[in-house]
C-alpha cells in the first residue's frame, strides 16, 4: 500500500504534515508514504527525524496551490503543483491513494481532470460519517467539496452515498434524506424543492424525504445528502458546537465523554472524495499531526475497502 | 469562428443541463451558475476537438462567452496559421 501525501497543503504545512505522516509510519507497521513537495524543504524538515527510510519516499513538486487560487485555473497552470503531482502518482499507479489538508476546490479538480469521473457523475462530493445514535454512522454528502449544486448532482450524490454505504458500510437498504429546513414536502428553496421530485422518482433509491440537521444524529436516515456550502458550513457547527459542549463539561467535570472525542475535528482525519476513479483522501486545512496521522489512516482504510471498486460496482447496479 | 462558438455553447449547455437558448455571446458565466470547473472542462472539450492547448489563461479576464470565445478562437487560428 502506497499513500501520497501533499505536502505543501494546507495551514500547518510542511510540518505537522510530515510529523503525522512519521506518527502514521510508526502506529501502523505496512505501507509506505510518498511525501510529495518541494525537495529542498522536504529535505531540510526530514534532517533529524527518526524514520523507517524504506517507507518513506520523497517526491519532487515545485509549485504549490494557494488556498485562495481558482482551483481550475490554478491547476491548469501550475502543472508542477503538489496536490496536481501527488494525484498523478495514483493516475499512474504508482501510489493507492492521495491525502491533502490543501486547497478542497483544488483537490477536487486534480480529481476531477487527473482521475477522471465515474459514469454518470459530473462532480465528486466529500462523504463524511457522522456519529450517529444507530449503529452505524450517518453519512453527510456533500460536507464540503460542491459549493453550489444542481439538482441532478445532488441525485448523484445519493447514488454514490448508496454505493458507499452498501459497499462500505454493509447497510442493504440505506434510508436516503435530503437535508431541509423542514420535513414536510414542499419545504426548502429551489434546489431543494426540485431535488426532492427528482428523488422521490428513483426506483432504486430509499428516499425517505426531506430530514432538518439535528437528525444527523437520531439515526433517523444513513445517508443526508445536500449541496456542499450546507453540508460544510453545518459540519463546521457541529464540529464548534461539540468544541464548545467539550469544553463546558471538561470544566465542569475534569473529563470528557468519549462521544465527544468522536466529534472532535482535530483528531479527525479526512473523508474521501466520490465518484471518481481514484482515491483521494480531503483533509481539514487546519490539520495538525493527529488529524494528518488519521487521514492517512482513513485512506488505507479506503484502499483495504476496495472504495472504488465498491462504488462502480453499485453505480453499475443502479443504472 | 461561428462553428467553434456553436461547438462551445453546445458542450456548455450540454454540461450545465440548460437549454442552448440560454447561452449567447453576451451571457456571463456568473447568470448561468458555471464555475471555473465548468469553464474548463469546456475549454477541454475544445482542446480534444481541435487538437490543441490553449494558453492557461486567467479566466477572470473572461466573465462572458462571447470574450473568452473570441480569446480562444484568436489563439487557435494564430496556431492554425503559425503549423
Amino acid at each position: 500500500m502506497k499513500i501520497a501525501l501533499d505536502l505543501m497543503g494546507g495551514d500547518n504545512a510542511p510540518k505537522e504534515l510530515l510529523a503525522g505522516a512519521i506518527k502514521w509510519l510508526n502506529e501502523y507497521d505496512t505501507g509506505q508514504i510518498i511525501l510529495v513537495g518541494q525537495q529542498e524543504v522536504m529535505a531540510a524538515e526530514l534532517s533529524g527525524c527518526t524514520y523507517d527510510s524504506q517507507r518513506l519516499a520523497l517526491v519532487n513538486a515545485s509549485q504549490v496551490i494557494e488556498m485562495d487560487e481558482s482551483p481550475a485555473t490554478a491547476l491548469r497552470k501550475k502543472k508542477d503543483a503538489s496536490i496536481v503531482v501527488a494525484t498523478k502518482l495514483v493516475k499512474e499507479g504508482r501510489a493507492d491513494a492521495v491525502v491533502s489538508c490543501g486547497s478542497t476546490g483544488a483537490q477536487m479538480a486534480a480529481a476531477l481532470f487527473i482521475l477522471g469521473r465515474m459514469e454518470g457523475i459530473e462532480r465528486p462530493p466529500i462523504v463524511v460519517a457522522i456519529p450517529s445514535r444507530g449503529s452505524q454512522p450517518t453519512l453527510l454528502i456533500d460536507a464540503g467539496a460542491n459549493v453550489d449544486c444542481r439538482p441532478l448532482q445532488l441525485v448523484q450524490f445519493a447514488r454514490l452515498g448508496r454505493a458507499y454505504a452498501r459497499g462500505v458500510l454493509n447497510i442493504e437498504n440505506p434510508r436516503v434524506a435530503l437535508l431541509n429546513n423542514g420535513e414536510e414536502e414542499g419545504k426548502g428553496n429551489n434546489l431543494t424543492t426540485q431535488t426532492y421530485e427528482i428523488l422521490r422518482q428513483q426506483k432504486n433509491i430509499n428516499f425517505i424525504g426531506n430530514l432538518e440537521g439535528r437528525d444527523l444524529f437520531n439515526d433517523r436516515g444513513d445517508i443526508i445528502v445536500c449541496d456542499g456550502f450546507t453540508g460544510n458550513v453545518l459540519l463546521k457547527a457541529m464540529e464548534g458546537m461539540a468544541m464548545f459542549l467539550a469544553a463546558g463539561i471538561k470544566q465542569e467535570l475534569g473529563t470528557i465523554p468519549s462521544a465527544f472525542a468522536r466529534l472532535d475535528y482535530t483528531q479527525i482525519g479526512g473523508a474521501p472524495l466520490l465518484g471518481i476513479n481514484g482515491i483521494s483522501i480531503v483533509c481539514h486545512g487546519s490539520s495538525r499531526r493527529e488529524a494528518v496521522c488519521a487521514g492517512l489512516a482513513i485512506a488505507a482504510e479506503c484502499i483495504n475497502n476496495n472504495i472504488i471498486a465498491q462504488q462502480l460496482q453499485e453505480l453499475a447496479e443502479l443504472s | 469562428m461561428q462553428e467553434f462558438y456553436a461547438q462551445a455553447r453546445k458542450i456548455l449547455a450540454e454540461q450545465l443541463e440548460i437549454e442552448l437558448e440560454n447561452i449567447d455571446m453576451d451571457t456571463k458565466f456568473e447568470d448561468i451558475n458555471a464555475d471555473s470547473i465548468d469553464i474548463v472542462e469546456m475549454i477541454m472539450a475544445l482542446e480534444d476537438i481541435y487538437d490543441i492547448e490553449f494558453p492557461e489563461e486567467d479566466l477572470e479576464e473572461y466573465p462572458t462567452m462571447g470574450s473568452l470565445v473570441k480569446a480562444l478562437y484568436q489563439y487557435l487560428k494564430q496556431a492554425q496559421n503559425e503549423s
